[in-house]
């Protein structure tokens, strides 16, 4: 069959009942991970993946992504009714979203926010459609040389620009590849690190890490934070629609936003809070006026919704063609491929053309829900918002354990997923990005494979990493990423010193 | 800023540790050249390298004013390792007490701290939760809860 007709087989797939329920239970589901404080995506999937141990790896996938992709909708919506964003990428969306809903159009915003999302996010899924191809038929001739370099990239870019220190961020990453180490070294047969601990011979289990970092550390957070105070919820006044002349000014903005988001959710890193600024900086640039941002222009609201959105799009791209996510969201959608036996990357297209297409094609799908789910029926899901937080709060707890508890009924892991907790809850304290250290922990054991199998076949030669094209540059360009922030300053310092001088 | 230097001098003694740990790991000289420690020997110099990164970074001219976050309350963090421990000791009688009665008790204090004076939402919730979590995981999901002393 040609690719033509295995996307078009995909909507076959796609279209079966039971998962057309497994797309719509994903979409309900992420959105309302995405209104619920103390919970995101990462932590959201994490908590699921157990329940679907039974499942099709295909129908279970299609929930997964729809969680996934449906956080990142219902994100928007405490943006705006309670100014606190649920994710670093709705961010920008409370700046002029929360001052609408102040000057009684939270209506508006919340239309606004979910028509964006669905165009965008809809132009993302064209583009990751047409992406995929060539860059899948291009990963094939990779070898593990230059797998091993793209990783090291990936790894340097999502350092890099995570956090507000590169330092830190490479500190995150290695101590997650350094956990990836923990447990029988495959190839050798030898315990590593075990310290003796029979349940470490299998290594630290990935959702244990997904579940303590992301959920544990992040209510208890939340947990400091609501004791300080709580934010009171702006009631839903006015229609769930735009005016004409609204329509008129965020037309625009959505395009360039999806344009902005789909192409920075490609690139390692960069991702969803990266192209929510910079779309938010674009349209108050070229705005006639751009004091009112932050006033509650719908230009600032529909622009970054957009790039959200579709930077969640563009983000399935190299996870899907190249096996390499580029963000902590997606590595734990990577981590619940593996849990399923499935190895994303070039191969899958070959291999199970039918899963690939019926995930991109049940996206589509998955956008009209949302756009339901978040328009006419926005009403029920602020009731969330309801639930008092300290209630909420502690269920997600008990949630927590449960997911952990049902991998493999071990309290001892129930143990260290608190620790992890701890270590996440402490880690944002001292801004120590926690995506870099999930990701390195999922690429650590294929990141040493290849590294393995490069230096098998050279012969323990290390020049075999600078044999091809490919491999340099990706080489120089992760070096520079790490460097690049620490040795700018650097040389801003020394220009501007002599002008200090002279004033 | 003196934050990032005792992280700094902690990554290295971690490395040190990491390092020394990976000489333990045994090694038979055969199958691939490099064996299980050439990897993680990798591993530790990049930690060593970052951490050097750090103490660097630590050293550039704070350009702006950093906002240091004031004055650590302290009672949040009292708060926050009262929740650690009782977290730790609701996962240590998982087992033998069971799923429903440990979640009761454990939901019952946090909720009376956290979402104080409600009594009645408090309780009503605990005990619904743990009811329907357990018949919903176990009896419809087939997840394994332990069952423990009231379990059905």
């Amino acid at each position: 069959m040609d690719t033509f007709g295995h996307i078009m087989n995909g909507f076959n797939v796609a279209l079966m009942p039971i998962n057309l329920w497994y797309t719509f239970l994903g979409c309900f589901m992420g959105t309302i991970i995405g209104i619920l404080p103390g919970i995101g995506p990462a932590a959201g999937i994490g908590l699921l993946i157990p329940i679907t141990f039974g499942m099709d790896p295909t129908s279970a996938l299609i929930m997964m992504a729809g969680i996934y992709y449906g956080a990142m909708y219902g994100g928007s919506t405490t943006s705006i009714l309670i100014n606190t964003p649920g994710e670093a990428s709705s961010v920008m969306t409370a700046l002029d979203g929360y001052q609408m809903a102040k000057n009684g159009r939270a209506g508006a915003a919340l239309a606004v926010s979910a028509i964006a999302s669905f165009l965008a996010g809809t132009l993302g899924i064209v583009a990751l459609t047409l992406l995929a191809i060539p860059l899948a038929a291009i990963a094939l001739k990779f070898g593990p040389a230059e797998y091993f370099c793209l990783m090291l990239f990936a790894l340097a870019a999502v350092s890099s620009l995570t956090g507000k220190s590169a330092a830190k961020g490479v500190i995150s990453t290695v101590l997650g590849l350094m956990v990836a180490t923990i447990g029988i070294d495959l190839q050798s047969g030898q315990p590593r690190y075990t310290m003796g601990v029979p349940e470490l011979q299998d290594g630290v289990g990935f959702l244990v890490v997904v579940v303590g970092m992301f959920a544990i550390g992040e209510v208890f957070s939340n947990l400091e934070e609501h004791i300080k105070g709580k934010a009171e919820i702006i009631r839903l006044r006015g229609r769930l629609w735009l005016t004409r002349e609204e329509w008129r000014r965020s037309i625009m903005p959505i395009i360039r936003g999806g344009l902005i988001g789909f192409f920075k959710g490609v690139l390692p890193g960069a991702g969803a809070t990266i192209a929510t600024m910079l779309s938010y900086t674009v349209e108050k640039r070229i705005s006639k006026h751009p004091e009112k941002f932050g006033t509650g222009m719908i230009e600032g609201v529909a622009g970054p919704e957009a790039a959200n959105n579709a930077a969640t799009c563009g983000a399935m791209v190299p996870l899907l063609t190249l096996g390499i996510p580029g963000s902590g969201a997606t590595a734990v959608l990577m981590g619940a491929f593996i849990m399923y036996g499935i190895q994303p990357g070039p191969l899958l297209f070959e291999k199970r053309p039918d899963l690939v297409w019926g995930l991109v094609d049940s996206m589509y799908i998955g956008n009209i829900m949302l756009l339901i789910l978040n328009l006419p029926l926005i009403g029920i899901f602020v009731r969330i918002l309801y639930i008092p937080t300290g209630i909420l709060l502690s269920l997600i707890l008990a949630i927590s354990a449960i997911g952990v508890y049902s991998i493999n009924g071990n309290t001892l892991e129930l143990q260290m997923a608190l620790m992890f907790g701890v270590i996440g809850y402490i880690f944002r304290k001292i801004d120590i990005p926690l995506a870099p250290m999930v990701l390195a922990l999922v690429l650590g054991g294929i990141m040493e494979q290849s590294f393995r199998q490069a230096m098998t076949i050279s012969g323990a030669d290390p020049t075999v990493f600078v044999r091809s094209g490919i491999s340099i540059t990706l080489l120089v360009l992760a070096v520079v990423m790490v460097l690049l922030p620490v040795v700018v300053p650097r040389l801003r310092k020394l220009k501007e010193a002599p002008e200090d001088l002279a004033a | 800023m003196l934050t990032d230097r005792i992280i700094g001098a902690l990554m290295l003694l971690l490395a040190a540790v990491y390092l020394y740990a990976t000489t333990q790991i045994p090694t038979l000289e055969i199958g691939d050249p490099l064996g299980p420690k050439a990897f993680p020997v990798l591993l530790g110099i990049a930690l060593i390298l970052a951490a050097i990164l750090l103490l660097i970074e630590t050293l550039k001219p704070a350009d702006a004013p950093h906002g240091e976050a004031g004055p650590v309350d302290r009672r949040h963090l009292w708060l926050i390792a009262g929740v650690t421990l009782w977290t730790a000791l609701y996962f240590w009688v998982f087992d033998h007490a069971g799923y429903l009665v440990a979640t009761m008790a454990y939901l019952l204090a946090l909720t009376g701290v956290f979402n104080r004076g409600k009594w009645l939402a408090n309780v009503l919730t605990s005990v619904l939760f743990a009811l329907g979590s357990y018949v919903m995981f176990v009896k419809i999901l087939g997840v394994t809860l332990p069952a423990g002393i009231l379990g059905f």
